[in-house]
This record gives structure tokens, C-alpha cells and sequence, in this order.
């Protein structure tokens, strides 16, 4: 593919900013439009700017490729550990099982906030390891 | 204006179905998932507008893309 300064400016500039608000829409998916899949797909469209950009080799340097599988594949399972939990130390399953103060600030979620960052972190992983196995497939 | 907003998505539905070049229908697919989540604001559903902007506007159309390029541009008459 011909790269073009233009997209390798823009992605480098704003790559880190789409990261963010990924990050963002993970950590205030309680208290505002947001939440686990929102984030996830934000995160996973950063990660494929970058593909774009760069090429695979240079960022599966930051992300790699084994922690990126690892992800994808216990992130079900940490979303299920912490509803047993909940059914072990809370009322029922997915119950939340934390004594949280404070309302309206970032841990008043309890443990909605856990499993939106699980859920998130899951959804990332999945929609980036689709993408980056057919990148692998154009180059050979 | 939400009429005016649902008489584009028409405007641009027909303008895609009726392209012959691919890229052109991809990109304006990517412009009618945009106004589509513009409505969903405007209609006070603020995080399905996240997930249109994000999915509808981000991944398919880089999928689109991709799918493109292994295939023919134009379509044969």
C-alpha cells in the first residue's frame, strides 16, 4: 500500500486522543453515554489507525500478540468470576458485592465499573485480533 | 429536523444504491451511518449514537474497505 505523509501525520497526532476517550467512555460508562462496548470498539478502531499507518510490526511492538490473545480469551472468563463472586459474597449472581460511597463519582459503580472494564478490554482485543488476521492474510 | 434528517438518510440510500463504483458507495455509507447517529441524538439516545458513530462509521467501513481491494472496483454492467 502507498503511504502518505498526510495519514501518517494525522494517525500519529490523533491516535493517542482516540485511545483516551476509549479509556474514557470505559471508566464513565455508569455515569454518562458510554460503557463497555462503546469503549471497546473505540480502543480497537485506535489500534487499527495505527495498523493502517505503521503496519503490523511496529505496533504489535506496544500491543503484543500473545498479551493481546490472553485478553480475548480470559476476559469471559474474569466477567464470570466476578458474578460468582457477587453470587458468593453479594445477593445473586452479578450483584455488587463492594461497599461503595460516594454517588456520582467514579467508584460509586461498585462493580459495574469492573465489568465494564473487563467488557471493554474483551471487545478491544476481539475487534483488533479480527483485523489484524486479515492484514496478516493480504501480506502474504 | 428530523424530518429533514430522515429525508437525507432517503436522498443517500438511493444515491448508494444506484453508484457503480464501490468506493464511492462505502464512503457515502460511512456518511449516512454519521447522520444516522446525529438522529439517534436527537432523539435522546445518546449511547446507541456512540455505538453507530463507532461501529457503523469506524470498523465496517474499514472492513468494506478491505473487502474492496481484494475484489473488482467497479461493477460490470
Amino acid at each position: 500500500m502507498k503511504k502518505t505523509d498526510i495519514l501518517d501525520v494525522v494517525s500519529r497526532k490523533l491516535a493517542p486522543f482516540i485511545l483516551l476517550f476509549g479509556f474514557y467512555l470505559l471508566t464513565y460508562g455508569h455515569l454518562s453515554p458510554g460503557g463497555g462496548f462503546q469503549g471497546g470498539v473505540t480502543i480497537a478502531s485506535a489500534v487499527i489507525l495505527l495498523f493502517l499507518a505503521k503496519g503490523t510490526e511496529r505496533v504489535l511492538e506496544v500491543f503484543p500478540l500473545k498479551s493481546v490473545h490472553y485478553t480475548e480469551a480470559y476476559g469471559f472468563f474474569a466477567f464470570l468470576l466476578t458474578g460468582i463472586a457477587g453470587l458468593v459474597f453479594g445477593e445473586g449472581f452479578l450483584s455488587s458485592f463492594l461497599k461503595v460511597k460516594g454517588a456520582g463519582a467514579i467508584p460509586g459503580g461498585g462493580t459495574i465499573l469492573l465489568l465494564n472494564i473487563i467488557i471493554g478490554l474483551k471487545v478491544g482485543a476481539g475487534i483488533t485480533l479480527i483485523c489484524y488476521y486479515l492484514f496478516k492474510e493480504r501480506e502474504e | 429536523m428530523t424530518t429533514l434528517l430522515l429525508a437525507l438518510h432517503v436522498l443517500l440510500a438511493v444515491i448508494i444504491l444506484v453508484s457503480r463504483n464501490m468506493l464511492t458507495a462505502v464512503i457515502l455509507l460511512a456518511v449516512l451511518s454519521l447522520f444516522s447517529s446525529l438522529l439517534f441524538f436527537i432523539l435522546h439516545a445518546p449511547d446507541v449514537a456512540l455505538t453507530e458513530a463507532a461501529v457503523g462509521a469506524g470498523v465496517s467501513t474499514f472492513l468494506y474497505i478491505w473487502i474492496i481491494r481484494k475484489t473488482e472496483m467497479e461493477i460490470k454492467p
